[in-house]
């Protein structure tokens, strides 16, 4: 089934030279090296190339033959290195709103007073207490969150990818709602759905059970981080099961092979890489996972997160960079594993036509048909529990008055903000379009970055893991150190030969959001980018296609899947930031909805609330609704 | 220095630029570039985009924390910008930056210009970080305010003078009577009584580093027990299920949630609740050994603030007993001034301990870190 993939290191039609050579004008004319430049070069160059084509028709006159001659030739030598291209402008954004704010903190570890030092990293590799206590722990509350999110999540993959239903694209979309909840409404949701007089004591008491106090323990902290991480293994996995080709199914069972034995051979290979895509990712959002731990675990449960945090607070960067550089480091370390397993598994091939789906509805009375409807209940009531549990609890709490009865004034509240709201006050529904705007303005970059990062990272070249890893640093970093560096690199201004750099508001703020959120593109891309028969991109290339047509023509729209289920993710991460956005956003225009339900946080939780059920609100239509259009795209691979 | 502000205002119209700015909403508005300060001169705070200031009216900017000027119950802020702006010839300008006093501590690490005449909402640690990081510090001496004579004793936490309180808080025991099985719940009235068996698993406070309730309480534990026995104090009430949670607002909630009968918090709570109808028996306050832990809110003027003058002018006129009062009431806490006007029904519902207890600026600055990093370790190894 996998044929030998050498295609691309020996490929003549590689674009090893696209550019490479000239990378100094690169950078001149790319001055302005602005991601908007970048992009509009590259789809000039596709236009203008676009425009040349019509090459059957009636002889066009001389004048703008020669014009449209200049046109393709530019076009083209803009096409040739749009990938290179855009490759440089990923780097610049990525060096401007990441690396270098982050270097500014990082350097603490390093450096004291300008002469390098190692006693903060090796004051903390020394403590018994960081070491075992504080890391030991961080790692062990991850690995068990990850096995909970895996199992939560897997049966979902199941059900969402082998089973039809109404509702299901709806419910798919919506698995994305996770994603974009603030930390404070996942607390009060859990508190209000899992406390001593939460909804399933309730429930728990009114079957005759005895009630459970779950509250403050390592297993709320775990269940948290299920409800966060379980819809990104499902989301991911569900992606990468619709895309199994059910002919490789037939073929292993019209040779003889079991129901099982097919799934264990076809089928769940082309599983492993997702689910593992997905439990690292988890391992790693929640080795850094800060106020979901204090605020249903306690400070006994202590992550290394709670503890940068502190230091930062108190100015004790040293110790702070010295944690948040080991953090990064095993983070790191560990999407290394990963991108060096990833590597590995490739070329499986792409599946053409997937499985039919089966009826939610039992088709017959048997036993293990109505035994596997049975545990679909089962897992449905789990889900009822754990998502929409606290989801709909927080709802509840909005819609609650001091006296606990039902009241709409917590939106009230919202709406007279909006009116008589000062300009220094936040307002609801500027938060409310910036955050789309910001979303939109999100995928703009983040997608073109986290293709460009995918195609080059699926090319085989010593090393590739590493950058690979590196282009994935904005998951591992911690979002304190990040806003911290923002703060440092970009708010107050660095001086570049003697121009004062500064970048804060609306086009800073969309930078960061797209450099957290493009590594989900890359991560959903590439893969499927490395499945593809290296043939395909030959052939059109040696029909004199440009590497960036390839891309655009033959390649993406095999990988549709992979880049919508990218967008998702980067749509909703731009949605949910919080860390970098409040730094960035500060004192100007620039604040989101997360940042509305933090300044609306009271001694009553009402208008916070209000603000979240608002956030869930606008994040579920906008996600029904892409879905809706971006039906074509959607059914496989799932905005 | 001419030159310099061109430069500058070319650095960041050029990095708009490179970032590829679209369209100039976000651009222009947003992006700050640090202009010379000249007196009476237009100044483009961080950002901060209320823009009212007409040509010939001075803005004063006054930063402070974002519940001050924009929390959903009630805060002082709309009401002090109202009327001192009907009184003098300025233009308050809010400055609320996340990090809050950090932001300014960074800024002046970093060498970037302080965009701000006068900051609200500072207490003694902040006060000890600015003085810990920054040579020259942050603020100017304030010693001809008028009004700073009636400023209760005790309060002030600045030996050098910088800082003049405006209001402060008590940090307290608030409880829920009814949530006993009898229905009559009674709070322990020492910190000895907490450790009492009855009471195991029935208190929520909040992350010391992170909290100023959270960092109030631990303080009155090393007081009450001292400082070399609040750790072995800690032990035993973490063994009798203290729960240690994130911020005032987690913890807030979930005492509201009927988790847990007892949570740090402010003497003051029953001033919410009988504003929002509630039964006053779900907030009674209980002081430990009688006493309450002082945590005054200061302000002061920056040091080389444009408008100086106007601040002056500005500390003085919160230190007025009449506008004592209405910060009080609007910022639901205690008057630093021992003359504020304030209703008599504030005091049926605020409450004031029997004594307030405080640590020094000098002694504080000695230990503080080590106290709570001492206790940090105590309590996260498991």
């Amino acid at each position: 089934m996998s044929g030998p993939r050498r295609g691309n290191d020996s490929s003549p039609a590689s674009d090893g030279e696209s550019g490479r050579g000239r990378s100094g004008r690169d950078d001149d004319s790319g001055r302005g090296g602005s991601v908007g430049d970048g992009d509009s070069s590259a789809e000039d160059g596709v236009g203008a190339v676009t425009s040349s084509q019509p090459a059957d028709g009636p002889p066009p006159k001389p004048r703008s033959a020669r014009i449209r001659s200049i046109a393709a030739t530019v076009g083209r030598r803009l096409e040739a290195r749009a990938l290179a291209f855009g490759a440089v402008v990923t780097g610049l954004v990525l060096l401007v709103v990441f690396y270098y704010p982050v270097a500014t903190v990082f350097v603490d570890a390093f450096f004291a007073d300008g002469r390098p030092t190692v006693e903060p990293i090796v004051s903390v590799l020394s403590s018994r207490f960081y070491l075992v206590d504080i890391f030991g722990f961080t790692a062990y509350q991850a690995l068990l969150s990850t096995v909970a999110s895996v199992f939560l999540g897997l049966p979902g993959a199941w059900i969402l990818s082998r089973f039809e239903f109404p509702g299901r694209k709806t419910l798919r979309s919506l698995t994305i709602l996770p994603f974009v909840m603030p930390s404070i409404m996942v607390a009060i949701g859990f508190v209000a759905a899992f406390g001593r007089n939460g909804t399933l004591n309730a429930v728990l008491t009114g079957v005759g059970l005895p009630p459970v106090d779950l509250l403050f323990t390592l297993e709320a902290i775990v269940i948290a981080h299920a409800f966060y991480n379980a819809p990104l293994v499902a989301r991911v996995t569900t992606a990468a099961w619709e895309s199994v080709d059910a002919s490789a199914i037939e073929t292993a069972r019209s040779l003889g092979a079991s129901p099982t034995k097919a799934f264990r051979d076809v089928v769940l290979p082309q599983l492993l890489p997702a689910i593992a895509v997905g439990a690292t990712l988890t391992f790693v959002f929640t080795f850094a996972s800060f106020p979901i731990v204090l605020a249903l675990g306690g400070f006994q449960l202590a992550t290394v997160e709670v503890f940068i945090y502190s230091r930062i607070q108190n100015l004790a960067y040293a110790e702070a960079a010295a944690l948040a550089v080991i953090e990064t480091v095993i983070s790191l370390g560990l999407t290394y594993l990963y991108l060096r397993y990833e590597g590995r598994k490739r070329g499986s091939g792409q599946g053409a036509r997937p499985q039919p789906r089966k009826s939610l509805w039992p088709e017959s009375r048997a036993a293990k048909s109505v035994g596997t409807r049975i545990a679909i209940v089962g897992y449905a009531l789990v889900v009822l529990a754990v998502f929409v549990g606290p989801i709909a609890s927080m709802v509840l709490t909005s819609l609650t008055g001091p006296q606990g009865g039902l009241t709409l004034d917590h939106y009230l509240f919202l709406l007279e903000r909006q009116q008589t709201g000062a300009s220094y006050q936040v307002r609801p529904l500027p938060a409310i379009t910036n955050s789309l705007r910001f979303g939109l303005g999100t995928l703009l970059v983040a997608i073109p970055m986290g293709v460009v990062m995918a195609v080059l990272t699926t090319r085989e070249f010593r090393g590739r893991a590493a950058i690979d890893a590196l282009a994935m640093a904005p998951f591992a970093v911690s979002g304190i150190v990040v806003g911290l560096g923002l703060l440092r690199g970009l708010v107050f201004g660095v001086d570049v030969f003697g121009f004062q750099l500064q970048v804060t508001g609306a086009v800073a703020v969309v930078a960061a959001h797209a450099v957290g959120a493009y590594p989900f593109v890359t991560r959903n891309v590439a893969p499927l980018l490395g499945n593809l028969d290296p043939r395909l991109v030959e052939s059109a290339r040696s029909l004199g296609a440009s590497r960036v047509r390839a891309l655009v023509d033959i390649e993406l729209p095999l990988v549709a899947a992979g880049v919508v289920a990218g967008a998702a993710f980067a749509f909703a991460i731009s949605i949910g930031e919080f860390d970098s956005t409040v730094v960035l956003a500060e004192g100007s225009t620039s604040y989101t909805m997360p940042v509305a339900v933090e300044r609306y946080l009271g001694r009553r939780l009402g208008p916070a609330t209000a603000m979240g059920c608002v956030l869930l609100a606008v994040t579920s239509l906008s996600f029904v609704i892409i879905d809706r259009f971006g039906g074509r795209y959607g059914e496989s691979g799932g905005f | 220095m001419k030159r310099r502000t061109f430069l500058q205002t070319i650095g960041a119209g050029g990095v708009a630029g490179i970032a590829g700015c679209v369209g100039g909403d976000g651009g222009s508005a947003d992006d700050t570039t640090t202009a010379a300060s000249t007196a009476g001169g237009e100044e483009t705070t961080a950002g901060t985009t209320t823009g009212t200031a007409e040509s010939g009216t001075p803005e004063l900017v006054v930063s402070t924390y974002g519940a001050f000027v924009d929390a959903p119950s009630t805060s002082p802020g709309p009401w002090l910008k109202e009327a001192f702006e009907s009184e003098f010839d300025a233009t308050i300008t809010y400055a609320t930056p996340d990090s809050e006093i950090n932001y300014y501590i960074e800024r002046a690490l970093q060498g970037a210009e302080i965009d701000a005449d006068a900051y609200v909402g500072l207490n003694v640690d902040m006060l000890i970080r600015i003085d810990e990081r920054l040579e020259d510090g942050l603020f100017t001496a304030v010693d001809d305010v008028s009004g700073q004579g009636d400023v209760k004793e005790g309060l002030n936490f600045d030996p050098q003078g910088r800082i003049i309180p405006y209001d402060t808080s008590y940090v307290s025991i608030v409880y829920n009577e009814t949530m006993a099985d009898d229905g009559d719940f009674v709070a322990p009235e020492t910190f000895d009584g907490l450790l009492d068996p009855e009471y195991e698993g029935d208190l929520l406070t909040q992350n010391p580093t992170g909290s100023s309730t959270g960092k109030s309480f631990l303080l009155h534990t090393i007081d009450a027990k001292g400082r070399d026995g609040y750790l072995d104090y800690w032990e035993q009430l973490q063994a009798n299920d203290v729960r240690v949670l994130a911020d005032w607002a987690t913890s807030y909630n979930s005492f509201l949630e009927e988790e847990r009968p007892m949570v740090v918090s402010y003497s003051t709570d029953q001033v919410f609740a009988n504003q929002e109808g509630q039964d006053l028996a779900k907030h009674q306050i209980r002081f430990l050994n009688d006493q309450g832990y002082a945590y005054p809110e200061g302000m002061s003027i920056f040091e080389g603030a444009d408008e100086p003058e106007l601040a002056r002018q500005f500390l003085e006129f919160m230190l007025r007993p009449d506008v004592q009062g209405e910060i009080a009431q609007r910022n639901v806490a205690f008057p630093a001034t021992t003359g504020a006007e304030l209703p008599e029904e504030f005091a049926e519902f605020a409450q004031a301990p029997p004594e307030a207890v405080t640590f020094t600026y000098d002694e504080l600055r000695d230990n503080v870190s080590e106290w709570t990093q001492a206790w940090e370790r105590q309590f996260a190894s498991k």
